[in-house]
């Protein structure tokens, strides 16, 4: 699959070498200096910050380097560079490539009219117009990565506006926003996204907790097989596991008579 | 730049309220016919694409980009290949996500 789904520490993993040209996306900080994904709306809307024209703010994070998705258009090819409009569906944003030493023969058949192309560049204001000064034009050979970009913008807001919220406690799980790109990869997204909560204790954990709790209420001394949780809440035991693991850590739960049987504390 | 026209992506299920109104999508075609081609959608619906597809062969999944004219049917500008290999029910999922709460990233 083309989705990211290995996090660690705030980095995207690089997208499959299916892709052609995988591109990293921005760091974890407010800061974004990497490639950030983008629609022509998204860019429409960017504010730019005061009289230094070239700075643009997407989602309120600075952002330098884009990278769209979409169709050529009205190409003007002159001896210094290469004019194109670039058309995601969402809008049509004018580019701009320099004729250099690295702009090869094949990157120049990748321009033309009607084709999908990926284009990397930064955000440029001039004349009143916003538009895109490209380093790299790559063609689209497989065109997953043009339902992949949609969803690359997706996870891009949703990572710019969901880090503001406070992270509780060292859990070793990814944060609310991390699970949404693999969402669409499992049965539903609306499920997994409501299993986690803001407060850092997952929804999944309290209920394995509630779980546990209640047995040794019920005066149960040796605590509550992972197995048992399992089918009493009716969720899979890969996820039982993990909110042990998790709930251990915190030192909410402890192992009693054996590796499978935990109790509240 | 221009954000004036924008090409609203659709399934079979999205694109009744999006009548009268630019859109985009991606069919498997199913059988094609001089003036219009039977898709499938990537939600299982069949759609009529109407208008004449380009000379070059259409390959399995096919991207139009036109006005959506009735419930089932788009009068198509645009025709681009696709391959024959193409995550439909990921594309699937997108329009849902860009009809839906992600709606401001895309209109």
């Amino acid at each position: 699959m083309f989705s990211s789904s290995q996090f660690d520490g705030g980095f995207m993993a690089s997208q499959s070498t299916q892709m052609g040209d995988g591109t990293p996306s921005a760091a974890k900080t407010r800061d974004s200096h990497g490639l950030v994904p983008a629609t022509v709306k998204m860019i429409s809307q960017a504010s730019q910050s005061g009289d230094e024209k070239s700075k643009f703010a997407i989602n309120g994070v600075d952002v330098t380097n884009v990278t769209v998705v979409g169709m050529v258009s009205d190409i003007v090819e002159k001896v210094t560079d290469m004019g194109f409009i670039i058309d995601d569906g969402t809008g049509r944003i004018g580019c701009k490539r320099w004729v250099s030493d690295g702009f090869d023969k094949m990157e120049a058949e990748a321009i033309q009219d009607g084709k999908y192309v990926r284009v990397n560049g930064h955000l440029n204001s001039y004349q009143g117009t916003t538009n895109l000064v490209a380093f790299s034009v790559r063609p689209v050979t497989n065109f997953d990565e043009v339902t992949f970009h949609h969803i690359d913008c997706i996870y891009s807001y949703l990572q710019n506006t969901k880090t503001k919220l406070p992270q509780k406690g060292e859990s070793s799980f990814s944060t609310p926003v991390k699970t949404e790109p693999n969402g669409f990869q499992t049965s539903s997204m609306d499920h997994l996204s409501k299993q986690y909560s803001i407060d850092g204790l997952k929804d999944c954990d309290q209920l394995v907790l509630e779980c546990l709790k209640q047995s040794s209420d019920m005066g149960q001394e040796k605590g509550m097989h992972v197995d048992e949780v399992c089918k009493h809440l009716k969720l899979p035991l890969e996820k039982i596991k993990e909110s042990v693991r998790s709930l251990e850590d915190e030192g909410l739960i402890y192992s009693t008579i054996d590796e499978f049987h935990y109790k509240a504390t | 730049m221009d954000t004036s026209n924008p090409a609203i992506l659709v399934n079979g299920n999205l694109l009744p309220t999006h009548v009268r109104k630019r859109v985009r999508t991606v069919i498997q075609v199913l059988n094609s016919d001089r003036g219009s081609v039977i898709g499938k959608s990537t939600d299982d619906q069949q759609l009529v694409i109407k208008g004449s597809p380009p000379s070059t062969p259409l390959t399995k999944f096919v991207e139009v980009i036109g006005i959506a004219d009735s419930d089932k049917s788009i009068q198509a500008e645009i025709w681009t290949n696709f391959g024959d290999n193409f995550d439909a029910s990921s594309f699937n999922q997108l329009c849902q996500l860009a009809n839906g709460e992600y709606q401001h990233l895309f209109l």
